[in-house]
């Protein structure tokens, strides 16, 4: 009975089901089909001799992993990183975009909009570039600055500290102006008669955004950050390898990272490739918790 | 709900577009790769009779300029060797993840270049599971290749068996360039020891060498590489041993050495008062060159060769610039030495995976015999007469000022270069700087005080495994020391996980290699 309700519904909507196909073949051709690749990680895998002639050797590439002396700490500044994402980047495009809808003039918002969207389009080497031109301590903009202040200079590039908040301004510099595209759609959608419906009830513009902007727009923000969360271990390989270097290793060293000096730089493919299954499968646990979490608020979740 | 579908249709409307460029991509790609693979392997069986059609070659290597050169000499080089070439060229940035890349997909070229030692040592191991075609037995049939230098062929050998056709460089090109006209000002001879060379740095921060009354000036200008930038250098004047030295006649990296801490303090001197660039740990080689080239610093370490181009530069700016060169500085103990490489630079390896017959490697070995020979060998070195240099006064080669046309047009083609000067009778050049002269003679000099690496032609498995990771434990640890985050003891804190993450086991190793060969 079921089954050939499916195959109705099918055949009802055939065309959109042929639209699907060629995403599907995408996904199990480019996204399912290399997972077969993850095998080598249980092998001494050699290019030459293939993923059927290599030797197997178990969890071999895991135990050197778990007991390698940077694990923890590549473990620690991964979850470091993306915990700051979710703290101060998150709500940054919200923040904006709700700030944005206030602005009555529409060819200024359109301005401010277009302007904080540029920095999207640039690469991460010309953000760290930019960023690199502003801090370094033989003539960059902001030491000089420190230094005509009488102050101390501050050696931004080469020390722990600095690290994490550099990181995480580039981030919302070149990102925060693109998140707000999804919620400034929400926000447009929201019902006009609900806003005026308020003003008659004397609501001023913070009770509007408090009572009705953010709760209309509360399940787009939480599919962004279940998604976000998808996204845990992907913080921007090339943006942190733009900024590693000796002095901020033990802060910087993530584990995309480390798979690309480990494997690409060096050839240990079975090795990286454990690598970066052990990463994927952090992830895996983090969405699926953030998923049974959002179920848990009356959410929606994404599947 | 209409919403996600919506933007569930734009993602597959995406998709399809994405997925459709990537499959043209691949077919494409293969379909060129099959192509030249069959027509090399008939083209090697052909008689020699009748005119033959242009061989298909395929070559991959690494390029130092930011943009692919134009294809004038490519176009002659095929034209004189009845060649269809197809060059892969690969900023040098990425060159060993690439490398990786083709390597592991079976897609690498008919001729790989291996560009330096360290990557090569990375395929050792595939060499040895016979990936890549022995080209010992042959060489003796070619005229030209037949002149390699043997101590160097053997310097590229892997169990004794030869591989590789290598290019040949200076075994050590390293030295001081310094401005002339700032220690001239200042009363400075050329420094002949490490206590003058700090003295002249000193003095170049604080004495105003510039004369323009104002403290904006530094002695050292320094990047990101420790090796190839000021330290591994300075580390000979210290009589720190080459990569590896002898302890009872035990092999020891050179980082357990007392004179490596030595340097590591004369650094560390250099930079708390100031005396070297203080983002030099993130500096490129574009960055530590303006440094020198606008007048902020006094010296530059590193290849003696490069102040051709540091002169030129400079002089754009300000036309009473001089430099002048300097080596045989002496540390502590009184002598002078200076590192060396093995004799060769670049090298090419032929991968099986794309060279299917004994013919195809012939064919491709009679290529390279080709470029030996001194016209072609010319070209690829100098680029065309009358455009890219002149001959002058006993035949010497003047390159044409214009390094910008050059960097375009030719010098990419000199990493094709096989052999060098010592086995082909090549033009020679005229320096009409004096301090390139110099330099010249200091390159030869250097010869005189070498210190080898005494691993070269030895070998550990697990140095080829993870030898770049763990130095990268090391050159951390020495920048950390410099810059005052790590003391002594923290330093050999850091030996100390060297040892235990696999450095045990390549002492271990070099040393049973070593004692092998003995």
């Amino acid at each position: 009975m079921k089954k050939h309700d499916l195959r109705r519904r099918i055949l009802k909507n055939k065309a959109i089901y042929l639209m699907i196909l060629p995403g599907l073949l995408y996904f199990v051709l480019f996204k399912y089909f290399p997972m077969w690749g993850l095998v080598i990680s249980f092998q001494e895998y050699r290019p030459y001799d293939g993923i059927l002639g290599s030797d197997w050797v178990g969890f071999k590439h895991y135990q050197r992993l778990f007991t390698e002396p940077m694990f923890w700490t590549i473990f620690r500044n991964t979850i470091v990183l993306f915990l700051m994402n979710l703290i101060f980047f998150f709500p940054v495009p919200i923040i904006l975009a709700i700030l944005l809808n206030e602005v009555r003039l529409q060819a200024f918002k359109r301005f401010v909009q277009t302007i904080v969207y540029i920095p999207h389009f640039m690469s991460w080497v010309i953000i760290v570039s930019i960023s690199f031109v502003m801090v370094t301590m033989d003539g960059g903009m902001i030491n000089e600055g420190l230094d005509a202040m009488g102050m101390q200079k501050i050696n931004f590039l080469l020390s722990d500290e600095w690290f994490r908040p550099m990181y995480i301004l580039q981030v919302i510099w070149r990102e925060a102006g693109w998140g707000t595209i999804v919620y400034l759609a929400a926000i447009a959608a929201i019902d006009p008669q609900l806003y005026e419906a308020s003003r008659m009830d004397g609501a001023n513009r913070f009770r509007q955004i408090w009572h009705i902007t953010l709760p209309s727009i509360r399940s787009v923000i939480v599919i962004l950050l279940i998604l976000k969360i998808g996204d845990v271990l992907e913080l921007g390989f090339e943006h942190v390898y733009l900024l590693l270097n000796a002095m901020n290793r033990n802060v910087a060293e993530i584990f995309d990272t480390y798979v690309y000096t480990a494997g690409l730089k060096q050839g240990q493919f079975s090795y990286s490739t454990a690598v970066g299954f052990f990463k994927s499968f952090v992830g895996l646990v983090l969405v699926m918790s953030a998923n049974w979490l959002a179920k848990k608020f009356g959410e929606e979740g994404v599947y | 709900m209409r919403k996600k579908q919506m933007t569930s249709t734009f993602r597959v409307l995406c998709t399809t577009t994405l997925a459709g460029c990537i499959l043209a991509g691949c077919a494409s790609g293969t379909g060129g790769n099959e192509g030249s693979a069959t027509s090399g392997t008939n083209q090697g069986g052909a008689s020699t009779s009748e005119v033959k059609a242009p061989f298909k070659l395929t070559i991959m290597t690494n390029l130092h300029t930011p943009e692919v050169p134009t294809d004038e000499i490519e176009k002659m080089l095929e034209e004189k060797t009845n060649t269809d070439l197809t060059i892969n060229w690969v900023p040098d940035g990425s060159y060993e993840e690439k490398l990786n890349s083709s390597f592991a997909t079976g897609s690498l070229p008919q001729a790989v270049y291996m560009k330096n030692q360290t990557t090569y040592i990375l395929f050792r191991d595939a060499i040895r599971n016979n990936q890549f075609w022995e080209i010992g037995p042959f060489i003796k049939d070619y005229p030209n290749l037949s002149k390699l230098d043997e101590l160097v062929v053997k310097n590229t050998a892997v169990d004794g068996k030869t591989y590789a056709i290598y290019q040949e460089r200076p075994l050590s090109r390293q030295g001081i360039i310094f401005r002339k006209d700032w220690a001239d000002k200042l009363g400075l001879a050329a420094p002949k020891t490490t206590d003058e060379l700090y003295n002249m740095l000193k003095q170049f921060k604080e004495g105003d060498p510039d004369g323009n009354g104002k403290a904006d000036t530094i002695g050292l200008t320094d990047r990101s590489d420790l090796v190839y930038g000021a330290f591994k250098t300075v580390a000979s004047y210290f009589g720190t041993p080459n990569n590896w030295g002898t302890v009872d006649g035990k092999l020891q990296p050179e980082f357990m050495f007392p004179q490596y801490k030595a340097t590591m303090d004369f650094f560390k001197k250099l930079y708390d008062e100031g005396l070297i660039n203080k983002d030099f740990p993130v500096t490129s080689k574009e960055d530590q060159q303006n440094l020198v080239i606008t007048g902020k610093a006094g010296m530059y370490i590193g290849s003696m060769a490069d102040v051709q181009s540091l002169h030129q530069k400079t002089v754009e700016i300000n036309p009473n610039a001089l430099y002048d060169v300097a080596n045989r500085i002496s540390g502590p103990s009184g002598d002078a030495g200076i590192w060396s490489i093995p004799g060769y630079g670049n090298l090419v390896l032929f991968p099986k995976s794309s060279v299917k017959s004994e013919e195809e490697l012939k064919s491709i070995l009679a290529f390279y015999d080709k470029l030996m020979e001194p016209e072609l060998a010319n070209l690829v070195k100098w680029g065309v007469p009358d455009k890219h240099y002149t001959i002058v006064e006993g035949g010497l080669v003047q390159k044409v000022e214009d390094t910008k046309m050059t960097d375009r047009e030719q010098k990419p083609y000199e990493i094709l270069q096989v052999g060098g000067e010592s086995t082909i009778d090549m033009l020679r050049p005229y320096n009409k700087l004096p301090a390139k002269a110099k330099a010249e003679e200091l390159i030869i000099e250097n010869n005189s005080m070498l210190i080898n690496d005494p691993t070269a032609a030895l070998d550990s498995k697990t140095f080829g495994e993870k030898g770049v990771e763990l130095q990268q434990i090391i050159n951390d640890a020495t920048y950390r020391y410099i810059l005052g985050n790590l003391d002594a003891a923290g330093f050999d804190g850091e030996i100390e996980r060297w040892k235990k993450a696999g450095g045990e086991s390549i002492i271990a190793e070099y040393n049973d290699s070593l004692a092998k060969s003995q």
